[in-house]
């Protein structure tokens, strides 16, 4: 599996990856279902404690609540029946409050953690049925991973600590350094690669987190909360540069995060997590526009929803704008939108116009967005 | 815009003191005082009057400094056991017995005065009637004091009683008169047999032996002695053992060791102590006999070691081996280290102590390569294992806690005397700090660091060589720093096992009461110590 032969051969493969992968699809598309997933999760339980298989029987069996579970098997129910897939080059966000489980649930993936029950399955090969010699190759060559707390090695230099994954695959050196300098522009940490990383700010050592996990080319990123412990505006910046890869990239990517503006900012798809359970994956349109249940409503209230709904959510259809008294006559003057225009440019729009707008396709009239519709949308009750 | 921000925290300060002093007022005179005396009263149950006011005046920081409560004067331990304060109990007690025992010294020596005036001895006479005379000055003396020093906690003791009461209301409160059947008790276990003790000569245990001899003869004693013996010297013995066999291990003729057992003709019984040292003994001649070679292999290890690193220090010139020490002194701590590794040279060198002190820092380096080489693995696998820190850390604890020269024992045992025991006895004591550290070291890697490495496809020898063991490099250096300190102090106690070098010109010299010489070899030793430290302390800081 281990595709990095010769120094040259490597470097090339990695501009190819590059190159390729900058047409890949659009970061926010809607995953494909005809695709085979590349990241399978199916009915994981973890359950903490040494009567973890009484508990969980017991659990199947009784219904029995999280609480219950500790008091009668002294047992920590860490993830709850989860299942879901992600995608190529997808961003898929776990969002959850701490105690929720995504941490837990996040590193079932690379098997740091054993799951009590279920299988995971990265591009159809079954993670749990690896022995231990294949497991740490699926580590080194296949999963790269970004921790909160970046985890570096205090005495290693920032492109020694980038390369480790490399050198515990056994990499000569000079290619180990070639490749690490190539990661290390890849995150604008150019002249940085001598520095020791407590040298560093916050900010540019989970850079060197993410060049880490980068630098032996894996498909896919596992990262947790990275972003969490950095200051608002690193923080943001940090998000725009990742985002900014991402597309570039094309890395299939779980992202943890416990702030839901995060996971809206990041993810194509977000999976919403409470007490070790999934309460909803969707789309961040799905999530504000239709939530699951109240817990999850709670959560995106607060959330500005401009950029995130779209004038197909909210637009009358034309007979019934017509139908609440509204005329059609010289809709071709009235300022016009395509379907998948958010809320803020139709509010651009709408702004010292005294017409609706206009929705079409193609030319066609197939919506209209009145100045009610418009404020309705922001205020999130159609 | 900030003057009136000031002007606000003012008008709120001055409002926040008026406040105080409104509370205190009430405190004083109003309900909120009421109910604080009555707490007080409910307290103490007795005379709640007196106390009430004397633990207002405490919250109020208003009881004089001299304040005396006059009843733990009268009463002293049977006042602090009515009161239930038992810590003061035993304070005021142990002033009064020291008292009545001072007096029964009194009664004694005044007795033995007596005595030595019937034998016309004056010198003894006088000697006891000082003696006499200034016990009873210490009985007056600590009963006068231990009063007043009771009397003077009483009130504070009882204060803090009462807050303890406050939060925890099983703490004893009020005035018990059935709290003085555990004082009596206390009292009637105490008082007599001490009171006795110091009216009396006791016997030496020698006396005592010869007392059980004559027993066991059947010759008559009296109840007094036996009580005396029993009572006021050693614990008394009460088993008695027939002594052991004596075994011997000659050689046959074919070199193969054969037992021979004599019986002992001695009639005497022989008590636990000396029935079990024999019995250790001979186990231990058992093992050296018929399991010899096993010692002998590791004797010879050591001191090939040994001969190996006396070849480097003892037999190199001494120009050569001073000026490689100056030049690692130099390169590794710097100049000023190398400065006064100079300035020990010379002393060794102009005091005739060269070639001791370098048998001596043999010994250190060979007993700090074997505390590493065994430490080094052992500490990670306490850190690692849980069954080997709870194998392990129980024996480092006691290791730690037995003084370095009970070490020479099981050296001497097994390995007889010279420098391989002395070696041994220098490893063993040493060891402790370098397994510990390292497996401090290695505990805290952070476990997210740890995680980070497998997450990286780290197999577990790659996570110990290239993780845990960098990270805990500067534990590790630590251990070997205390390993080299805690070599040498107990090599210079290993001469007393004839490991020789520097330690044994200090015992020599102790034992001819040449003070002068060996207090030169000790300045010696404390110089190389103080040598090694640095530079061993220097090149760590380096390194970091």
């Amino acid at each position: 599996m281990f595709r990095l032969l010769t120094q040259r051969a490597a470097a090339r493969e990695l501009d190819d990856l590059m190159n390729s992968n900058t047409q890949t699809m659009s970061h926010s598309s809607a995953p494909n279902a005809a695709v085979d997933p590349v990241v399978e999760v199916k009915d994981v339980w973890k359950i903490f404690g040494k009567r973890a298989d009484e508990a969980l029987a017991a659990i199947k069996q009784d219904n029995l609540s999280k609480s219950d579970v500790l008091e009668q098997y002294e047992a920590v129910v860490g993830v709850r029946d989860v299942t879901f897939d992600v995608y190529q080059s997808e961003v898929f966000c776990i969002m959850g409050l701490s105690g929720s489980g995504k941490s837990t649930l996040v590193r079932h993936i690379n098997r740091l953690i054993e799951p009590t029950a279920g299988t995971i399955k990265i591009s159809g090969q079954d993670v749990g049925s690896l022995n231990r010699k294949q497991l740490r190759e699926l580590r080194a060559d296949r999963i790269g991973m970004v921790f909160q707390n970046m985890a570096l090695l205090p005495h290693r230099t920032v492109r020694d600590n980038i390369a480790f994954a490399l050198e515990l695959r056994n990499v000569d050196s000079f290619t180990r350094s070639q490749l690490a300098d190539k990661v290390i522009d890849t995150v604008s940490l150019q002249g940085y690669g001598d520095r020791m990383p407590s040298e560093l700010s916050g900010g540019m050592q989970q850079r060197v987190g993410l060049a880490r996990a980068l630098a032996a080319d894996p498909e896919i990123l596992l990262m947790d909360e990275p972003f969490s412990a950095l200051d608002p505006l690193i923080r943001r910046g940090l998000q725009d540069e990742f985002l900014e890869l991402s597309k570039v990239m094309g890395k299939t990517t779980l992202f943890i995060t416990h702030d839901l503006d995060e996971a809206i900012r990041m993810g194509s798809r977000i999976a919403i997590m409470k007490d070790g359970v999934i309460v909803q994956i969707g789309t961040p349109e799905e999530i504000v526009t239709q939530p699951a249940d109240e817990y999850v409503a709670d959560f995106v209230q607060g959330i500005s929803r401009l950029k995130l709904v779209f004038a197909h959510t909210v637009m009358l259809q034309p007979d019934a704008f017509v139908h609440q008294g509204g005329s059609l006559s010289g809709s071709e003057y009235w300022p016009s939108s395509s379907s998948e225009a958010d809320l803020d440019t139709l509010i651009g729009q709408a702004v010292g116009c005294d017409t609706p707008t206009a929705i079409t396709d193609d030319g066609k009239l197939v919506g209209v967005v009145t100045k009610d519709v418009l404020l309705r949308g922001i205020q999130g009750e159609s | 815009m900030s003057t009136v921000i000031e002007s606000g925290k003012n008008g709120n300060d001055s409002r926040l003191a008026d406040m105080a002093a409104a509370t205190r007022e009430a405190e004083a005179s109003g309900a909120a005082g009421r109910e604080l005396s009555k707490a007080f009263g409910d307290f103490a149950e007795e005379r709640r009057e007196y106390y009430a006011g004397t633990f207002l005046n405490i919250q109020r920081n208003k009881l004089s400094a001299l304040n005396l409560n006059l009843a733990a004067v009268m009463g002293s331990f049977v006042w602090a056991a009515l009161r239930g304060n038992w810590l003061l109990f035993w304070v005021a007690f142990a002033f009064d017995m020291m008292a009545a025992a001072n007096l029964g010294l009194v009664y004694r020596y005044h007795q033995a005065k007596l005595a030595a005036e019937l034998t016309e001895k004056d010198y003894l006479v006088v000697r006891f009637t000082e003696w006499t005379a200034s016990h009873l000055m210490a009985a007056v003396v600590i009963f006068v004091i231990g009063r007043l020093i009771v009397g003077w906690l009483a009130n504070r003791v009882y204060y803090k009683q009462y807050s303890a009461w406050r939060v925890n209301s099983s703490t004893n409160w009020g005035f018990k008169t059935r709290r003085l059947i555990l004082a009596g008790l206390i009292l009637a276990l105490i008082a007599p047999l001490t009171l006795y003790r110091s009216t009396q000569d006791a016997p030496t245990p020698r006396d005592c032996v010869k007392l059980a001899r004559a027993m066991q003869d059947g010759d008559s004693v009296t109840a007094k002695q036996r009580f005396d013996c029993a009572v006021l010297s050693e614990v008394p013995t009460l088993m008695w053992f027939d002594r052991p066999d004596q075994y011997s291990y000659p050689r046959n003729d074919d070199g193969t060791r054969r037992v021979v057992v004599k019986e002992v003709k001695s009639t005497r019984p022989v008590n636990l102590n000396v029935w079990l040292s024999e019995m250790i003994d001979q186990k231990i001649d058992y093992a050296k006999a018929f399991y010899g070679y096993i010692f002998d292999s590791i004797t010879a290890v050591l001191r090939s070691l040994l001969n190996a690193i006396e070849a480097v220090f003892v037999a190199t010139p001494w120009p050569v081996t001073a000026g490689v020490i100056l030049l690692v002194a130099y390169y590794f701590a710097g100049p000023k280290v190398a400065v006064f590794t100079l300035g020990s040279l010379v002393y060794l060198g102009l005091f005739g102590f060269w070639q001791t002190a370098m048998s001596t820092v043999s010994i250190v380096i060979a007993s700090t390569i074997i505390c590493v080489v065994v430490g080094l693995p052992l500490g990670v696998w306490v850190g690692k294992s849980r069954i080997g820190s709870a194998i392990v850390t129980p024996v480092l604890d006691i290791m730690q806690t037995i003084p370095s020269f009970v070490y020479l024992l099981p050296a001497v045992a097994f390995f007889s005397i010279g420098k391989p025991p002395g070696i041994l006895a220098t490893v063993i004591f040493a060891m402790p700090p370098m397994v510990r550290l390292t497996a401090l070291g290695i505990k805290h890697v952070p476990e997210s660091t740890k995680e980070a490495a497998l997450a990286f496809g780290a197999s577990p020898r790659q996570l110990l060589m290239r993780v845990e063991l960098p990270l805990a490099t500067p534990s590790i250096m630590a251990g070997v720093n205390q390993v080299v300190m805690m070599s040498l102090s107990m090599a210079v106690v290993a001469a007393l096992i004839g490991a020789g070098g520097l330690g044994f010109i200090v015992v020599d010299a102790l034992g001819q009461s040449e003070i002068g010489r060996g207090l030169l070899a000790g300045i010696a030793i404390a110089l190389i110590a103080m040598a090694i430290d640095r530079i061993v302390q220097r090149a760590n800081r380096v390194e970091e």
